[in-house]
């Protein structure tokens, strides 16, 4: 993670499904019941930097405050519907840094063949992207639900297509500078 | 602190570094020598052909001082084999045409010959081995006037010839032809750089990489932001799997049994 | 060659001649490609800035001393036109070179700027813990360690200015130059300041640091080594190294992995860290990354 990279604090602020594994005293604010206590068995979604901290005890072999659940953005049924057709999904539902959080998401769950459903994905969508952003007349029809349910990611990429293919234009007097 | 351009340069700065290139110009009037900072021009004696760099020959063109020799490769014959061998040829399906040879390359029907790369010495003691725009690669004729050698693209095609057509179209031979071929030659070979794609994997891994051999200056410049960013993303997602993969080949050298070369299949493939 | 620019060059003193001076103009323009394109800061080439400053100096002299005969052709039209018609378009030739040449210049330093500032508590490290003590430079390429350390050492410390490390007694500034080190220095401070002016100022003190690492993220951002570069080769064959900057930091330099090799003539998209000690003989392709 970034330091001072906005969508990597927001990344992390995303949630995930967590069980708590001990009593605590105090902390039912996070269940929305201030001044109670957190039973055992308690599942709540919490930020993911939260999340991580507490359920580092499972790391460092002590018995851990929480355990961690995938999130529902990366349920097998998001998966299998990647599979069958990446183009379709509308990943910003999902989660708007749906990439980022899998990343983070991969480093706490070893998880190999996510890998490859991913890769494959953005793959697929990143060709899409490219010919949605090298077209001069902007998106049309289907065009503009794809680009609607782009993550932050795709976004960035879909962004830098695009003004580099508008820069060529303007280069080589297809189109006229602003 | 203010810097507006993005790194890696723009389209307007690749045709700036492609002004460098030389081209042949056949002087309307006498001007002597010249020490520039980019080197020495040489005396224009009409009708004497000379090489000078793009920029100057486009300034005096404007100035009706010179006329400008088209390169080699910017005629409708050669464009229409380069556009033929683009998209007809089998072994060039997924590849680009190949670009001319470096100093010391054997040509393309040499595949056997072994290269030898031929280094200069800067001041400074060092190694250094001339590229494009530093290359005759859009001069009349090839300096090394090799009639074997087979047309090829040079690395600035896009914005040569753009800078051509637009100020010198009178000085090229069927210039309404050679701009359809340039179009045509431009879709082929964005079409390729767009199914790419799918290789980009191989950029992902740490030693690993994807060729583009044959690419246009223009053309990196076009598809840059895209490729790194999807090569970017692409190393994030499978940051863990290439993790274990270190973990695993660092367990194996311990052990004695890895021998360095297990992924250079997998990793090399020809785009 | 004729002799007599032989001897030409040699009256002007090594690195004159027209040939090194487009030599000179080709490393430049490589180094600028090179500059825009990767993540760090270049290593500054000093013999080459040198001699290419000199030069453009000398050059504008000569443009001046050129417009001012072209001033005095104005004032005695009648004589001297036909002595020498040509001296406008020479001069506007010239001018075009020069500024051509001080374009790449200006967009080399602001682009290096502009790497600096961005990453500027990781270069200060970088220099502070090379030069000042040599038994823990050996152990420092990584920036996490040195900030532990020195966060320890002070924590007492009140303002976010004592975080700023101290280069003044750094004799190398490699990769900078010494006027890059400088303002290096002096723009961190100038950002301190405003930081604990606006608002650091306001923190509890084991707060107002600089290149704090709590919490396993470290504030001092290093340039990412990992993008991906497009890059020509230019030797019969460049090896593809795999890197040692991973997750951990473990550095092994001694035994480099290799993986994919590239040709002659092949124009590949690798990591930057993958061809970085090759950069004799791999030249960066015009945008050469992003």
């Amino acid at each position: 993670m970034s330091y001072y990279d906005i969508d990597s604090i927001l990344t992390d602020a995303q949630k995930l499904p967590c069980t708590f594994e001990l009593e605590v005293p105090g902390l039912g604010i996070l269940e929305g019941n201030p001044g109670e206590d957190i039973k055992p068995g308690t599942r709540i979604d919490l930020p993911l930097w939260l999340g991580e901290m507490l359920s580092i005890g499972a790391r460092l072999g002590t018995s851990r405050l929480v355990t961690l659940d995938m999130p529902d953005a990366l349920s097998e049924r998001v998966m299998n519907a990647l599979k069958a057709e990446p183009r379709t999904v509308d990943l910003r539902a999902l989660a708007a840094h749906f990439y980022s959080l899998s990343e983070r998401v991969l480093e706490l769950f070893e998880e190999e063949e996510m890998v490859d459903v991913l890769s494959e994905t953005f793959k697929r969508r990143a060709a899409e992207i490219a010919d949605q952003a090298h077209n001069p007349r902007g998106a049309v029809g289907e065009g503009v639900e794809f680009l609607r349910g782009l993550d932050e990611t795709e976004r960035q990429l879909f962004r830098a297509a695009h003004d580099r293919a508008k820069e060529m234009r303007i280069w080589s007097g297809e189109a006229k500078r602003k | 602190m203010a810097f507006p351009l993005p790194r890696g340069i723009t389209p307007s700065e690749i045709a700036f570094l492609a002004e460098m290139e030389m081209v042949t110009v056949v002087p309307r009037q006498r001007l002597e020598g010249l020490e520039l900072l980019g080197g020495l021009v040489e005396p224009l004696v009409p009708p004497r052909r000379a090489s000078i760099p793009l920029w100057l020959a486009l300034l005096l063109k404007r100035q009706r001082r010179a006329n400008i020799m088209p390169p080699a490769w910017l005629h409708p014959e050669p464009l229409g084999l380069i556009l033929e061998v683009e998209s007809q040829h089998q072994d060039y399906k997924n590849a680009f045409s190949p670009p001319p040879p470096l100093p010391g390359q054997p040509s393309v029907r040499d595949r056997d010959l072994e290269p030898t790369a031929r280094p200069q010495y800067t001041p400074d003691g060092d190694r250094y081995y001339a590229a494009p725009p530093f290359l005759p690669q859009n001069t009349a004729q090839p300096v090394s006037s090799f009639s074997r050698e087979p047309p090829a693209l040079p690395f600035h095609w896009v914005e040569v010839s753009n800078m051509l057509l637009d100020a010198a179209s009178d000085d090229l031979v069927d210039p309404d032809q050679i701009r359809r071929q340039l179009k045509d030659l431009r879709e082929v070979r964005m079409a390729k750089m767009r199914s790419g794609v799918d290789v980009l994997d191989a950029a992902a891994t740490g030693g690993g990489g994807v060729a583009l051999t044959g690419v246009g200056a223009m053309e990196v410049g076009e598809e840059r932001g895209f490729v790194a960013g999807v090569v970017d993303n692409l190393r994030k997602i499978g940051a863990s799997k290439e993790q274990a993969r270190r973990e695993q080949m660092a367990e194996q050298r311990a052990n004695g049994g890895y021998d360095g070369t297990q992924d250079e299949e997998e990793d090399y493939m020809e785009f | 060659m004729d002799i007599d620019d032989i001897l030409a060059s040699v009256d002007r003193g090594a690195g004159a001649s027209p040939e090194s001076a487009a030599l000179d103009h080709q490393l430049l323009t490589r180094f600028w490609v090179a500059e825009r394109a990767v993540s760090e800061v270049l290593p500054w080439p000093v013999p080459l800035m040198e001699r290419m400053m000199e030069r453009v100096r000398r050059q504008i002299e000569t443009i001046e001393d050129l417009a001012a005969s072209s001033a005095d052709t104005d004032s005695s039209i009648t004589t001297t036109t036909t002595h020498n018609p040509n001296l406008n378009l020479r001069l506007s030739i010239l001018q075009t070179d020069l500024a051509r040449t001080q374009y790449l210049l200006r967009s080399l330093l602001r682009q290096r700027l502009s790497k600096l500032s961005k990453h500027s508590m990781h270069y200060l490290v970088q220099l502070a813990s090379r030069n000042k003590n040599p038994l823990l430079a050996s152990s420092s390429s990584q920036p996490t360690q040195t900030t532990t350390s020195s966060s320890q050492a002070s924590t007492q410390n009140l303002h976010p200015q004592d975080s700023v490390p101290d280069i003044s007694a750094v004799s190398d500034p490699t990769p900078l130059s010494q006027p890059e080190a400088a303002f290096l220095h002096a723009h961190q401070s100038l950002l301190a300041g405003h930081y604990a002016g606006s608002f650091l100022g306001a923190f509890p003190r084991q707060l107002r640091r600089l290149d704090d690492n709590a919490g396993g993220t470290s504030m001092i951002q290093a340039p990412e080594t990992r993008e991906v570069v497009f890059v020509r080769c230019l030797g019969v064959e460049v090896p593809v190294a795999v890197g040692t900057a991973d997750a951990d930091g473990m550095e092994d330099d001694d035994e480099e992995e290799i993986g994919v090799t590239m040709r002659m003539g092949d124009v590949w998209v690798v990591r930057w860290e993958g061809c970085e000690s090759e950069l004799q003989l791999c030249s960066p392709v015009p945008p050469f990354h992003a």
